[in-house]
């Protein structure tokens, strides 16, 4: 797989490379390919297989806190979830 | 009854006149036999008549049960001496400034009332009166208990309840479905207290990939409605700061508490700010039997804090299992992919066999062996570690080794490029063509033909579609 592709895919969100997967899995499933394709489909199976389990493994919970200085103006300040959750 | 005693010291005339008398009948036997207060001639007819204490304590009960007024009676005052017997039934006093009216609680209805009636209390009672005949009094017998008070905020909820629902506000039609793959979540609730730390634990565990922006807010007290729409502006200012990237939903919550404690959700202003609110609201307050307004207007209600986070993103697990599925389904599929494809080269294999020399045949059978050999060993390779993998729990996933998966990629890559470079169709350039049918198996004989069937003629540049003219039992 070239490197343009696995860095689209490094910033592919975990629903659309789900989704990606999903068609790719049904348009092999569906049979009728030529080799290379077949096998090029197969890869990029693998690779956004590969890609929504790390997504799912690695995530750790962001949160912030909404302030409003004494203009008014809105900042998102970042807390600790570790501390905020436990 | 003080002057039934009095006028029972003096015989009455109907004892000499009408009894006959019998010295070994009782004085007061007349009494068994006489049908009592149920004879209503017994005064006018016979002069005065004297009833036993028993009887004329009946009449009372009798009267006091049967008075209309009195049997479905709502009574509110403040709770004096307050004892619960052994067997469990409660003996009150309610009273006024004026008044008291002394009370009984049974075991089960006592039970029923969700708090201790204690003295000082102002409480609204339910129940009916009657005369505990033995002891001469009678009694309020309570079924059902509520503090005072109650019912004013229940009936003002009530009424609210039902003119925001025929201005519309909780229609079904207005609710709007939650994103199912939420980036950023608002959450406007108390800074203190565990709701807060109860949302974020569901969430760390459920789907941590989601951003969480906390707007902290008042949800108590007199202050709390202003304290909350504040936090829900906020919020929205904040969408609209961020091009509406800011926030995907928002949960409104809060933790357990009395009618009067959430009663800042009831407030009007709070469930218009929350119908207005440009993003799916979940709502998540109190326990799973507190009902606010905000419950009725939120696109979501759930039933506590927590739960209102468990709706608002998807499940890891559930997500986990779904990969697991799919990964499955995509090794079968290119399985089958290259097992259909290695048919295939088989098949065109030997339609060539018959047309080649017997020496280069064998030469070229060896190499296309080896190479379909090697293919097959990388997918089966590949197969036997995901099956390894599959045996190991979702949350093991993400550890996959990627080298590992990318070698194997890799190899079965090159195997698949030599496959197609040497296959029998290299052989075509050396002037051979295969003959198929419409279904595309390979023609070996003319006399399976018919005239006019058609063919696929397939030449080392292009292909040719032909009809049958002619067919011949013999080459020429």
């Amino acid at each position: 797989m070239t490197d343009d592709l696995n860095a689209a895919l490094a910033a592919l969100p975990f629903d659309e490379a789900l989704a990606e997967l999903q068609s790719v899995v049904g348009r092999l499933e569906g049979g009728g390919l030529p080799l290379e394709a077949s096998i090029a489909l197969y890869e990029r199976g693998v690779a956004l297989h590969e890609h929504c389990a790390r997504l799912l493994g690695d995530a750790e919970l962001r949160v912030q806190r909404l302030v409003e200085d004494a203009a008014g103006a809105l900042r998102a300040i970042d807390l600790d979830p570790g501390d905020a959750a436990r | 009854m003080v002057a039934a005693d009095r006028r029972g010291v003096t015989p009455p005339a109907r004892y000499d006149g009408l009894v006959t008398y019998d010295p070994e009948r009782p004085w007061n036997a007349w009494l068994e036999s006489d049908s009592g207060a149920a004879d209503p001639t017994a005064n006018t007819a016979s002069g005065p008549r004297i009833r036993s204490v028993a009887e004329l304590t009946r009449l009372v009960r009798e009267r006091l049960r049967d008075a209309p007024g009195l049997r479905d009676v709502w009574v509110e005052g403040e709770i004096g001496q307050v004892s619960v017997s052994a067997a469990g039934h409660a003996y009150l006093t309610l009273k006024d400034d004026r008044a008291q009216l002394r009370c009984v609680i049974f075991r089960d209805d006592r039970l029923r009332i969700p708090f201790a009636p204690q003295t000082g209390l102002r409480v609204v009672a339910h129940g009916r009166l009657d005369v505990f005949e033995q002891q001469g009094v009678y009694q309020f017998y309570v079924d059902s208990l509520q503090p005072a008070g109650f019912g004013d905020l229940a009936l003002r909820l009530e009424a609210m309840k039902a003119r925001l629902a025929a201005e519309g506000l909780f229609d079904a039609a207005r609710k709007r479905p939650l994103p199912p793959w939420p980036a950023s979540i608002g959450v406007a609730t108390s800074e203190t207290g565990a709701v807060l730390h109860d949302i974020l634990q569901v969430l760390q565990r459920r789907w941590p990939r989601v951003r969480v922006v906390f707007s902290p807010c008042l949800v108590q007290g007199e202050a709390a409605p202003t304290a909350i729409i504040a936090a829900l502006r906020r919020l929205e200012r904040w969408i609209d700061a961020s091009s509406g990237r800011g926030v995907d939903l928002v949960i409104v919550a809060r933790g357990g508490g009395s009618l009067e404690d959430l009663w800042p959700f009831n407030d009007e202003r709070v469930v218009r700010a929350v119908a207005a609110f440009p993003r799916p609201v979940v709502a998540g307050i109190g326990h799973e039997t507190d009902v606010t307004l905000v419950d009725f207007t939120a696109d979501v209600r759930a039933a506590t804090p927590s739960v209102a986070a468990e709706l608002a993103v998807p499940s890891r697990d559930e997500q986990g299992t779904r990969l697991l599925t799919l990964r499955g389904s995509l090794h079968r599929a290119g399985t089958r992919a290259l097992a259909t494809q290695r048919i295939a080269l088989e098949a065109e294999r030997r339609a060539l066999d018959t047309l080649r020399p017997s020496a280069v045949l064998t030469a070229e059978r060896e190499r296309i062996g080896l190479l379909l050999d090697r293919a097959t060993r990388a997918i089966q390779e590949r197969l036997s570690t995901d099956r390894a993998l599959l045996g190991r729990s979702a949350d093991r996933l993400p550890r996959l080794a990627q080298a590992r998966t990318m070698l194997a990629g890799t190899d079965l890559r090159s195997a698949a490029r030599a496959l197609g470079a040497l296959s029998p169709f290299a052989t075509l350039e050396r002037g051979y063509a295969i003959v198929r049918r419409a279904d595309g198996s390979v023609v070996r004989s003319a006399l399976e033909q018919r005239l006019g069937d058609p063919l696929e003629v397939r030449l080392a540049q292009g292909g040719l579609d032909v009809r049958v003219e002619r067919v011949r039992d013999s080459a020429p």
